[in-house]
C-alpha cells in the first residue's frame, strides 16, 4: 500500500509529466502578435524552475539530467545542453537555500527571475549561433515572457498538488 | 484534535549536504555531450534515425487545421466547386500564353549563350511541399513542411518560393523536413547585388530581417538596392531573389557600415514552397 506521504509525491511526478508534454506541444506553437521567435518564452526552464523552487517533486540532479536529454532531443539545438542548465539551475536554487532562508513568497519571486535570467545567459554561452552577443532588450522580453509561464505553472502546482 | 505540522515547511535551515562530485561529474558529462554533438552531429542522427520522435507532435498540433480543413471539405457545395473550376480554366489559359512567352525567351536566350560560349547551365528542378506547423521551436523559427525523405527531399537542399529565397532544408524525416528560414540567426548565404556589383554574405539576424555586419563604407549602396543569390558556393542556384535593403547605419568604425535587408520572401503557415534539387554542371 502507498503511504500517505507519498501520495503528494506520485501526484507531483504525475503533474510534471503532464505539464512536460504540455511545454513540449506550447514550444512549437506560436503565439498570436508576437513573431519574433527568439523573445519566445522557454516553457522548459519555466517548469523546470517552477518545480524545483516548488520542492515537490523531488527532482534531483540525476533526474535533470535526464529531462535535460529528453528536451534536447524533442526542441534542442546541442545534447547536454538543457542538462548543463537544468544541474546549475538547480545548484543555484540549493546553494541560495544554503546561504539564505527563503520563506516569502517575494523571495521566492526574485529568486526564480535570478534563476531564469541565469538560465538563459547559460543558454546563450552554449548556443549554436554566430551571433556572440545578445541584445539586453531580447534577453529582458524573453526573460518577462519565461516569468509568466512559470507563474502559470506554480499556479497549476499549488491547485492540483496538495501541501 | 491537534494536526501535527508538516515538518518540511518548519525546516528553517537546509541541512543537505551539497552535492558537489555529482554536480561536477554530471557538469563534465553535459560538456562532453555537447563537444561531442558538435563534433559528430549526434543529435541530427537521432532525429533522423527516429522519426517517431517528432512525428507525433506534429501530428498533434497540426490536428485541428486538418480537421477543420476535412470538415469544411465536406460542405463544399457544387456551385462553389463549379466557380472553382472556371477560375481555374482562366488562370490555365492565362498561364499557357506566359508559357509560350518563355519558351520564346528561352530558346533566345540559349542562342545568345551558344554565340557568347556561355557554358555554364541553371539545371533547377525541385519539389513543391505545403508549409506546416510547428513555425517555432522552443525560441527558434523553423518551417516545417509536408515532405520528407519519402519524397526524396535531402537535407541541405535551398527553398525558394514565388518571391524569392526561403532557407535551406537542415533535417528530413520519413514524412516531415525542416526548414532552416533565411532570416534564422544561424543562417548565412554569399549574395550579390542585382547590378552584378558588391559580393557580401547575408547572416539572419533572428528578428526577420538579414544583414550584413561590416559593409565597407567606400562602396556605394542605397535603400531599396537589391540582393540576389550570387551562387558561389554551389548550394543556391544564382539569381535567386533574396531581399532589399531597408537601412544603412553606421557602426563604430568609420570604414563601414551595418546593412539591413528585408527579404522578400517571409512564407507563412500553410503557403506553398518549392524545394530545389540543383544539378550545377
Amino acid at each position: 500500500m502507498t503511504s500517505p506521504t507519498k501520495i503528494p509525491q506520485i501526484q507531483a511526478q504525475k503533474l510534471f509529466i503532464i505539464l512536460f508534454i504540455i511545454s513540449l506541444i506550447l514550444s512549437h506553437i506560436g503565439i498570436v502578435g508576437i513573431e519574433d521567435s527568439s523573445i519566445m518564452p522557454n516553457y522548459f526552464i519555466a517548469l523546470i524552475v517552477s518545480f524545483i523552487l516548488a520542492k515537490r517533486a523531488r527532482l534531483d540532479l540525476f533526474k535533470l539530467v535526464i529531462i535535460g536529454l529528453i528536451v534536447d532531443i524533442f526542441t534542442g539545438q546541442l545534447i547536454g545542453q538543457y542538462g548543463l542548465i537544468f544541474i546549475i539551475v538547480y545548484i543555484l536554487n540549493f546553494s541560495v537555500n544554503k546561504i539564505l532562508v527563503i520563506k516569502y513568497q517575494k523571495q521566492i519571486e526574485s529568486l526564480s527571475i535570478f534563476l531564469i535570467l541565469f538560465s538563459f545567459i547559460i543558454l546563450w554561452l552554449t548556443s549554436q549561433s554566430y551571433n556572440i552577443f545578445i541584445t539586453p532588450k531580447i534577453l529582458l522580453l524573453q526573460s518577462i515572457f519565461t516569468f509568466i509561464a512559470y507563474l502559470f505553472f506554480k499556479v497549476i502546482i499549488n491547485k492540483f498538488i496538495a501541501r | 484534535m491537534a494536526q501535527k505540522p508538516n515538518r518540511g515547511d518548519l525546516k528553517l535551515f537546509n541541512r543537505d549536504t551539497f552535492p558537489i562530485s555529482t554536480f561536477l561529474i554530471l557538469f563534465f558529462i553535459c560538456l562532453v555531450l555537447m563537444g561531442s554533438d558538435f563534433r559528430y552531429q549526434i543529435l541530427k542522427k537521432i532525429r533522423l534515425e527516429i522519426p517517431l520522435i517528432i512525428a507525433p507532435i506534429n501530428n498533434l498540433i497540426n490536428l485541428p487545421v486538418n480537421l477543420f480543413r476535412e470538415s469544411k471539405d465536406i460542405f463544399v457545395t457544387k456551385e462553389l466547386l463549379k466557380e472553382k473550376i472556371t477560375l481555374m480554366e482562366k488562370t490555365i489559359y492565362y498561364l499557357s500564353i506566359r508559357v509560350q512567352e518563355n519558351q520564346l525567351l528561352k530558346s533566345e536566350n540559349n542562342i545568345l549563350r551558344n554565340t557568347l560560349k556561355i557554358q555554364k547551365n541553371f539545371n533547377i528542378s525541385g519539389d513543391t511541399a505545403e508549409i506546416i506547423l510547428p513555425e517555432v521551436r522552443n525560441g527558434h523559427s523553423i518551417i516545417t513542411i509536408n515532405k520528407g525523405s519519402k519524397n526524396n527531399i535531402q537535407a541541405g537542399s535551398a527553398v525558394i518560393n514565388n518571391k524569392g529565397l526561403v532557407g535551406q532544408i537542415v533535417n528530413t524525416s520519413d514524412s516531415y523536413s525542416e526548414i532552416r528560414p533565411i532570416t534564422s540567426k544561424s543562417y548565412a548565404v554569399p549574395a550579390i547585388m542585382d547590378n552584378a556589383k558588391q559580393n557580401v554574405i547575408l547572416y539572419g539576424n533572428g528578428n526577420g530581417e538579414l544583414v550584413i555586419p561590416l559593409f565597407p563604407a567606400s562602396n556605394s549602396i542605397k535603400i531599396n538596392d537589391i540582393f540576389v543569390t550570387s551562387g558561389v558556393d554551389t548550394l543556391y542556384p544564382k539569381g535567386i531573389r533574396i531581399g532589399k535593403v531597408t537601412e544603412i547605419m553606421p557602426t563604430k568604425s568609420p570604414k563601414f557600415n551595418h546593412i539591413l535587408v528585408k527579404p522578400f520572401s517571409q512564407p507563412t503557415t500553410f503557403s506553398y514552397i518549392t524545394v530545389l534539387e540543383t544539378k550545377n554542371d
